[in-house]
């Protein structure tokens, strides 16, 4: 944590845009500090800076194996971290304060409460290489008009009215409240640094601002924000404390949720609008978090206005890591998409991202929800979708493995004899099918005792359920359960069904046999290495032919397989996203008849594995992306690197505008675009601490390139290199 | 059916939106820096890339003994069919027949991308021309989906050629290379007199047209040539849309090597923006509307 008090010039009048300019130089400087801190790397950029070399916090353990679990050891533990957290003040910045630890890095590998066991379920998932998500969390969006609405002060009352009317929940309620506390506890200290920085700071403009900051603070203990800065200051609050509790990053639909702040402060004609871009940089700087801008409502009207605009001139001037989502749809105003392409080729940090309104929601409804629901269903994660408030979905934590779930298949069939194409795509469908159900079994495991492990303090607050009924949202607290399962590696699957049906059925070039022992020798030798090549030259997936069809396939079952899981209480539905797991995933998988070598990564999300096609043509791959789409509103994300030059002109910008659109039509959820070319990107592996400022999309989030371990750098990089 | 080098979908430099270009095999002209050697004849050939080769020997043989890492074996050794069983990208072969319906096929997968953006096909070569029934068959073909069609072209034809699939076309980008009839013979084989009669009777037709230059460094690198060129468009004009300068690709070396052809200009670079920019500028002298590529 560096000092930022008085370090500036004490004449100079710092505008707007100026600070912002500040905040960015400075920002890069904290990201240069967090390189090489494990916690720090291979994900989120986050927004936090490193704690002060001598923060400690001695935890307070409520279990023996001295770990702590339940409303209890989170709460207690909470409330003393939240007290004892140190502050930050930046006099440039219209906020105070960073996150700096979440208590799940400080908890360390404990794992679930060790008193509710699954070992009963743990030999399938090794077998499948299910990733189960069992004591996973966050992964959910909370609704953050329910806490601005209030406040704090308003969340205590809230939780003291429903005490009195669910006796016996108390552990619940007591928890909470001391949550609460902990933040307060956290704010009013926040006040006293404030104060000592105005004694410090001799900047009048700056030191006005830190005037502002603090009575903003104060005023936000325990009162709801009434100003589009509070409104910013309440939400980074929240953000910065739900990080710490457990490093919850789910947004919102920014634009809606700002909007009547600054339609008020322009009313009472207190707010420019550069001041405004301040506020909405400053929240944007203080955490990187999924925030979704655009939309439109149930009767298909666009729900873009002047505040949408004003979040992406706000990440214009920021000109750093952010993932804002700009909702796509047939009816919306096409000057604000064409905005976002615009600012994506000109900063190349990875936002917009886009998603894909109509095949979501209208996917959304297929599971029974009303269209006025699915409207409001936004992408506030990684690569995953949530109902604000209303939906628990364990999103993006629970994955199939279904490049093993194919070589389980493949041995399966080798073993018995006899093989055939169709014989394989039996016992692959059997396996899928027992997969999904272990998957769903650990869910089920997970919604019973994650309570006892790890409640959602912070999110139970800001959901519709929990404190109205004292329960915990991952027990029944939440209005709708859709329980997320993500299907991983259907490029490797596809592409092996493909090549298996080209050279071992359709053209004979191998034996079914020559193939099996080629696999199972990890293609040594030359002649191994000559099969290899034979299989890997066959039809890819993304390049418009046959492996399309067995990825649509390969889909369809998983998806209908997950969908097939529902009961009463809970929904289940499919996606297709790796995350960017693919390199662990692919460390689970032998070598397999696509060409990929044992070990080797599996594909990225529902992209083709590299050198799907000898053009590369986006339109090829989208198309087969778009055909793979499981279709109940959850994605399966399209993955670009594009050339910054595709786009130097007006027609180039044009020409990725009609692209957008077209995807969009045809069903795509969610395009992630990387800018960047080949050239800087091996200059910036060869030396990342020369490139602190280098942002990079690297699945469904942006990170500074230099925060990337080897191994993801290497993963980012061979993508770009096989795009240009 | 047709000779086709490569189909190339999500094509953004060759016509207006988002594009198919089909390639097709052999070329009249022999453009000294042209980068795609490989077209220049009409008949599906062996390209070597010894880099590639891994020693499987299975080019000459399924069951011979190992060869040396990146040895492939003498050409005259080696046929279409060695490629066949070369998965190492070692020994590939430029074009492929295709018919009309096999093109079709893969043009038709991204018509909703030609139709959110003003796209759609272009024919491009080699020369194209070359194989004109073909070309106009993709056309026809074309015309009947309702599909934009451009036609990348020399020039270096009889008219008539050119003006029977005026009706098939809806944009025609065309090549002036040199100013002047001995540098045009020089440096790819064949008199300009052709290329200007055919610019002026297209310019006539009045069809939408797009003039394009490549800027060849030491070749026609300078504004008095390029002005020269530019003057000729705008005497033709008609429905010129815009003259554009196109910079030197150095791309075809490997393609060179593999071919075992000798690249005259081989080590080049593209000319600096900044220089680009002074052509263009000359260009646009003639009273013309200029871009460069």
């Amino acid at each position: 944590m560096r000092d930022r008090i008085n370090k500036l010039s004490k004449d100079k009048v710092y505008s707007y845009h100026d600070r912002v300019k500040v905040l960015r130089e400075r920002k890069i400087e904290d990201t240069r500090d967090k390189a090489g801190y494990r916690p720090f790397m291979d994900g989120d950029d986050y927004g936090a800076i490193m704690p002060p070399e001598d923060f400690h916090f001695e935890p307070i353990p409520n279990h023996e194996n001295g770990s702590w679990y339940g409303y209890e050891g989170w709460s207690r533990n909470f409330f003393k971290l939240m007290t004892e957290h140190p502050v930050f003040i930046d006099p440039c910045d219209a906020f105070p304060n960073r996150w700096m630890t979440t208590m799940i890095w400080l908890k360390g590998g404990k794992g679930f409460n060790p008193d509710y066991p699954y070992d009963h379920l743990k030999p399938l998932q090794k077998l499948y290489g299910i990733v189960p998500g069992i004591g996973a969390d966050a992964h959910f969006g909370g609704d953050y008009h329910l806490g601005l609405e209030g406040g704090w002060g308003g969340l205590l009352l809230k939780l003291g009215q429903y005490r009195a009317k669910n006796i016996g929940h108390d552990a619940f309620y007591d928890a909470h409240e001391r949550t609460i506390l902990g933040i307060q506890n956290w704010m009013r200290r926040t006040v006293a640094a404030i104060d000592d920085a105005m004694e410090v700071e001799e900047n009048p403009s700056l030191k006005d601002n830190l005037w502002r900051m603090r009575e903003d603070t104060r005023f936000l203990i325990d009162h709801a924000p009434e100003t589009l800065r509070q409104a910013c200051q309440w939400i980074a609050i929240y953000n910065m404390a739900s990080r710490t509790y457990n490093r919850d990053g789910a947004g919102g639909q920014l634009d809606e949720l700002l909007r009547p702040y600054y339609e008020r402060d322009v009313k009472l004609n207190r707010i420019t609008r550069e001041e405004a871009r301040y506020y909405i940089a400053c929240l944007l700087l203080n955490d990187a978090h999924y925030y979704q801008v655009g939309g439109m409502d149930e009767h298909g009207n666009d729900l873009i206005t002047d505040m949408s605009y004003l979040i992406l001139e706000a990440a214009d001037w920021l000109d750093s890591s952010c993932n804002i989502t700009v909702r796509v749809h047939e009816n919306m105003d096409m000057a604000f998409l064409r905005k976002g392409v615009e600012y994506l080729f000109k900063n190349k940090n990875g936002w917009p991202r886009f998603s894909g309104d109509q095949a979501l929601s209208e996917g959304f409804m297929r599971k029974g929800y009303p269209r006025e629901l699915a409207v409001q269903r936004v992408a506030v994660g990684c690569n995953w979708m949530s109902l604000p408030g209303l939906e628990y979905t364990l999103n993006d934590c629970v994955k199939t493995n279904n490049a093993r779930i194919f070589e389980v298949a493949l041995d399966e069939m080798m073993r018995a004899g006899e093989p055939s194409l169709d014989r394989l795509w039996t016992i692959f469908a059997k396996h899928t099918r027992r997969a999904v159900e272990t998957t769903a079994e650990g869910i089920r495991f997970h919604l019973k005792h994650q309570v006892h492990n790890e409640p959602e303090l912070m999110l139970n607050l800001l959901s519709v359920g929990p404190v109205e009924k004292g329960l915990d949202i991952t027990e029944g607290g939440a209005m709708y359960y859709n329980m997320g399962i993500d299907g991983t590696g259907i490029a490797t699957v596809a592409d092996s069904f493909a090549a298996l049906e080209q050279r071992v059925v359709n053209e004979g070039l191998l034996t079914w046999d020559e193939m099996y022992k080629a696999l199972k020798d990890d293609y040594a030798g030359t002649r191994g290495e000559y099969i290899r090549r034979m299989l890997s030259t066959a039809n890819r997936y993304g390049s418009g032919g046959a492996a399309d069809e067995w990825a649509r396939r390969v889909s369809q079952a998983f998806s209908d397989d997950v969908v097939a899981m529902d009961d009463a209480q809970v929904k289940f539905i499919p996606g297709w996203f790796s995350w960017s797991n693919t390199i662990q995933l692919g460390k689970a998988v032998g070598a397999t008849p696509n060409g990929r070598k044992a070990n080797e990564p599996i594909n990225h999300g529902a992209n083709p594995h590299p050198g799907f096609r000898k053009d590369g043509a986006l339109t090829a791959m989208s198309n087969a992306i778009c055909q793979i789409q499981p279709g109940y509103g959850n994605t399966a994300p399209i993955q670009l690197e594009l050339d910054p030059n595709m786009a130097r002109d007006d027609e180039g910008i044009d020409k990725v505008v009609s692209y957008i659109r077209t995807i969009f039509r045809n069903g795509a959820t969610l395009l992630n675009i990387n800018i960047i070319n080949a050239e800087d990107i091996l200059k910036a592996h060869e030396n990342p601490a020369l490139y602190p400022d280098l942002v990079v999309r690297v699945t469904g989030f942006t990170a500074y390139f230099c925060l990337l371990t080897p191994e993801f750098r290497q993963l980012v990089v061979d993508r770009i290199l096989t795009a240009s | 059916m047709g000779i086709v080098t490569d189909i190339q979908r999500f094509s953004l430099n060759d016509g207006p939106g988002i594009r198919t270009t089909i390639f097709l095999k052999g070329c009249n002209a022999r453009c000294q820096w042209c980068h795609n050697p490989e077209t220049f004849t009409l008949q599906p050939e062996l390209m070597i890339y010894p880099d590639r080769c891994f020693g499987c020997g299975a080019c000459v043989d399924f069951n011979s003994a190992r060869m040396e890492k990146g040895l492939p074996p003498p050409r005259e050794q080696l046929t279409l069919a060695s490629a066949a069983r070369c998965f190492s990208g070692a020994l590939t072969v430029s074009g492929r027949e295709m018919s009309v319906e096999d093109v079709m096929r893969e043009v038709a997968q991204d018509a909703a991308y030609y139709a959110s953006s003003g796209g759609g096909v272009t024919v491009s070569g080699g020369e194209c021309l070359m194989q004109p029934a073909f070309t106009r068959d993709i056309l026809i073909a074309c015309r009947a989906r309702d599909i934009h069609t451009a036609l990348e072209t020399n020039l270096l034809y009889p008219w008539q050629s050119l003006e029977e699939l005026l009706p098939l076309l809806d944009l025609i980008m065309a090549d002036v290379k040199l100013p002047d009839s001995d540098s045009y013979q020089l440096y790819t084989g064949l008199d300009n007199a052709q290329v200007l009669d055919n610019l002026e009777k297209l310019g006539a037709s009045g069809m939408p047209m797009i003039i394009r230059t490549p800027v060849i460094p030491g070749v026609n690198d300078d504004e008095t040539m390029i002005r020269t060129i530019a003057g000729q468009v705008a005497k033709a004009r008609g429905g010129l849309l815009y003259y554009e300068l196109l910079n030197f690709n150095p791309l075809g070396a490997s393609k060179y090597q593999g071919l075992n052809m000798t690249d005259t200009f081989a080590g080049r670079k593209p000319l600096p923006e900044k220089r680009m920019q002074e052509l263009a500028d000359a260009a646009g002298q003639a009273g013309i509307p200029v871009r460069i590529g």
